[in-house]
């Protein structure tokens, strides 16, 4: 390139040597505006030439790390590519505790068309109408012979459908992808999972009440339930309204131990995949009756059983005991009201008797012995004047009266003049029988083999004098036809006269049943009620719990206690009888009921 | 010089440019791939969604109660059949020592299991008229057969003198008597 370079004219003499170079020269520094030219230049070049290093540089570096450093893995260069992404559905499954879907959200496309690509409205309409007959042809006809570019012909189809109009073939007919939340159990949990309106927000249930939580998990949420207990209660429960053309019924299962409901229904409800659709079997019920939730909505005196909170406050307090006598000879009168037996014994009755026979009147007895403040304060305590806390929005708030007077506390000793809901009410009869512990009733599935932190409300012994007095109202009391055999029920009865107006009404009851099993060693709870029984031949006049929900819950027992392992023990075996025995009644002849 | 530099440059840049181009290529297609099958997966998990809600819905309790009035009848366990246990199943009767046959003279009392837990008769002393009677009892149950070379081969194994304890140590030892 040297060779190019040109010194001077006078170098071209061609009579010079070959080898003979000239001496170099020191380089022409050209003067004025040449030098300004040449400065510039050299500037430039300089300028443009780092500007490359640098750029290649950058793509050599760029280079070395890929390939060299691998930056990162081929995971992290996918995020870049345009690729579809799976829509995740807006809410999570719920699942009960076994796994069963309970509520799930699925693609639900709707179909439109639009009329300008139609090319043979009356063929499409003809091809249309036989795959979705409800349809009626005149109007898809109009829709799709219309002007307009777009028209809905039916929202949410069935996988089925979808399929059907895709092979029918017809150019102009589109899909809208949508979403709708399913519920293959129909109307078995409706109170309890709830249901969606549009865009699936929850409108009840657990739906509601977890809504943002299932918005944002993608893994299913899974409830304490159980599917087949689920259904054993609902059928159960059914069986009791059908035989004593009964209003409404309601019950739970609930896991004395951890608080964890197993089941938990309200009849009459609902199908929540159509919450308003008509029910065609009972078309007289009216939608809000099929909506409301009894079991944690409803507010019910809810009558005797309510005793065994008088009994375990008398005992926990130190007030009565076991061996503790209340004169039950002749009814109360205070007031206006006067408190009678339904059964009565007309004689001294001992505190276990007082529960066994289910005597108002001894109940009032013991209540009035420990005193206003005692009660109120015993019932505060159980969370019984409160609404209670569970993963459903809806939940009733207990009457109580503002001021304790005297007739009140005899009228809550035996369960009237306080309203709480069946909730409440299983949540604290499960302290009193599980060792005195009060724990949260939740709808959440808890980590097999752990227990929530509870609150130490009675005394363990007191609790297990409660086990025992349980027993003998299965064993001799008025829940004899709650008895299943080899599952050592213990329970209480409670038979409500229902408030209308200011009034009781004599013939509306409220039938319940509150049963512990295997009552020695407690695990499991069931409450069910029933709303306005009628008796009928087979319970000879009664509507009483005792013979309504009592046998129900003996039925429903021996259908669960296989599912739930429990295993059956001989109720006559010395060990059982004697984790059972009240010893202030030990060699008395006990009365039947 | 000039010429074969340019020359190579040259075959540089096209085969970087063809190498280029086929790799792009390459990944276009790959990422097409990909996203079909992405598409695909997402069908199939909207359809497993689908089967899975309709598995839920075909095999709730109600359906399942029906299905099973019309095709199976069959009932929830009563609480007489859960009465007992494995625990209470009684283990087999303990072998009686060979002395006590011998005494007792009851032959009939030897049922199957002390045959087939005996094999051993020759190496026992035994009288020869309850030594019959088991040998008939062994044909009876069919372990006979397999039992006859025992006599000949005459490997005395102590396994019978033991009463097992469990239900695992009884069936080892039937196995070990075989």
């Amino acid at each position: 390139m040297i060779a190019t370079q040109r010194l001077s004219f006078d170098d071209d003499n061609p009579c010079r040597p070959r080898h003979f170079k000239p001496p170099p020269c020191a380089a022409i520094v050209p003067d004025g505006p040449a030098k300004q030219a040449v400065e510039t230049c050299r500037t430039r070049l300089l300028v443009t030439g780092a500007l490359f290093v640098l750029l290649f540089s950058v793509v050599a570096l760029r280079l070395a790390e890929i390939v060299l450093l691998e930056s990162g893995s081929g995971e992290a260069q996918l995020g870049r590519l345009r690729t579809a992404t799976a829509p995740v559905p807006s809410h999570a499954d719920i699942v009960d505790r076994n796994g069963n879907v309970l509520a799930t959200t699925l693609d639900s496309p709707s179909l439109y068309a639009n009329p300008k690509q139609i090319i043979d409205a009356a063929g499409a309409t003809r091809k249309l109408v036989q795959v979705f007959p409800n349809l009626s042809s005149a109007e898809v006809y109009a829709k799709l012979s219309s002007a307009k570019s777009f028209v809905w012909i039916r929202r949410h189809l069935t996988p089925t459908e979808q399929y059907s109009v895709n092979q029918l073939g017809i150019p102009g007919l589109e899909f809208e992808h949508e979403e709708r939340r399913v519920y293959p159990d129909g109307d078995l949990t409706s109170h309890v999972v709830g249901y969606t309106g549009i865009d699936n927000a929850g409108f009840a249930g657990v739906e509601r009440a977890l809504d943002s939580l299932l918005k944002e998990g993608r893994e299913p949420l899974q409830l304490s339930l159980d599917l087949r207990l689920q259904y054993i209660l609902h059928e159960e429960l059914q069986r009791v309204i059908d035989d004593f053309t009964a209003k409404g019924g309601a019950g739970l299962i609930m896991d004395v131990n951890t608080g964890e409901i197993l089941a938990m229904a309200s009849l009459p409800d609902f199908d929540p995949n159509h919450p308003a659709a008509p029910d065609l079997d009972h078309p007289a019920i009216s939608l809000a009756d099929r909506m409301f939730d009894r079991i944690t909505l409803g507010v019910y005196e809810l009558g005797s059983i309510f005793k065994i909170f008088t009994v375990a406050m008398a005992l926990d307090g130190g007030t009565s005991t076991l061996t503790s006598t209340y004169d039950a000879t002749h009814p109360i009168r205070i007031g206006r009201f006067t408190i009678s037996d339904y059964h009565g014994k007309h004689r001294v009755l001992s505190v276990p008797e007082i529960l066994m026979y289910s005597s108002n009147i001894g109940a009032a007895k013991i209540a009035v012995a420990a005193g206003a403040e005692k009660q109120r304060d015993f019932l505060a305590r159980l969370g019984l004047l409160k609404p209670p806390k569970i993963e459903i929005s809806e939940v009733g708030t207990p009457h109580y009266p503002a001021k304790w007077r005297e007739v009140n506390v005899m009228t809550i000793a035996f369960g009237h003049g306080i309203s709480v809901t069946p909730l409440s009410f299983a949540t604290a009869a499960a302290a009193l029988v599980n060792g005195g512990v009060l724990r949260q009733a939740t709808l959440l599935k808890l980590p097999p083999g752990s227990t929530p932190q509870g609150q130490q409300v009675i005394s363990p012994k007191t609790s297990e004098q409660m086990r025992k007095l349980m027993r003998l109202v299965v064993e001799h009391g008025t829940g004899t036809m709650a008895a299943a055999p080899g599952y050592v029920v213990g329970g209480k009865t409670g038979t409500a006269d229902k408030v209308s107006g200011r009034h009781y009404a004599e013939r509306k009851l409220l039938s319940s049943f509150v049963a512990v099993f295997p009552i020695n060693d407690p695990k499991y709870l069931i409450l069910t009620m029933v709303d306005e029984p009628h008796p009928n031949k087979q319970s000879h006049g009664y509507a009483t719990a005792g013979w309504t929900v009592a046998p129900a819950t003996s039925r429903i027992i021996q259908r669960i206690a296989p599912l739930l392992g429990v295993q059956p023990v001989d109720e006559a075996a010395p060990e059982v009888q004697r984790a059972l025995m009240v010893e202030s009644l030990q060699g008395k002849r006990i009365e039947a009921y | 010089m000039i010429k074969l530099s340019t020359l190579f440059w040259l075959v540089l840049v096209s085969t970087t440019g063809f190498a280029m181009f086929a790799v792009k290529y390459q990944v276009q297609s790959l990422e097409e791939d990909l996203n079909r099958t992405k598409k695909a997966t997402i069908e199939e998990e909207h359809a497993i969604r689908t089967d899975e809600a309709e598995w839920a819905y075909l095999t709730r309790p109600e359906t399942l109660d029906e299905m099973n009035r019309r095709y199976l009848s069959l009932a929830p366990i009563a609480t007489k059949q859960l009465r007992t246990t494995l625990t209470d199943i009684p283990l087999r009767a303990p072998t009686p020592a060979p002395v006590d046959v011998a005494t007792a003279d009851t032959p009939t009392e030897s049922g199957p299991p002390a045959t087939l837990a005996s094999p051993i008769m020759p190496a026992s002393p035994i009288t020869p008229a309850s030594s019959i009677t088991a040998a008939s009892l062994q044909k009876q149950t069919g372990v006979g057969e397999r039992a006859q070379p025992a006599p000949a081969t005459a490997t005395p194994k102590p396994i019978v003198s033991r009463r097992p304890r469990s239900l695992d140590e009884l069936i080892a030892q039937v196995a070990a008597s075989r």
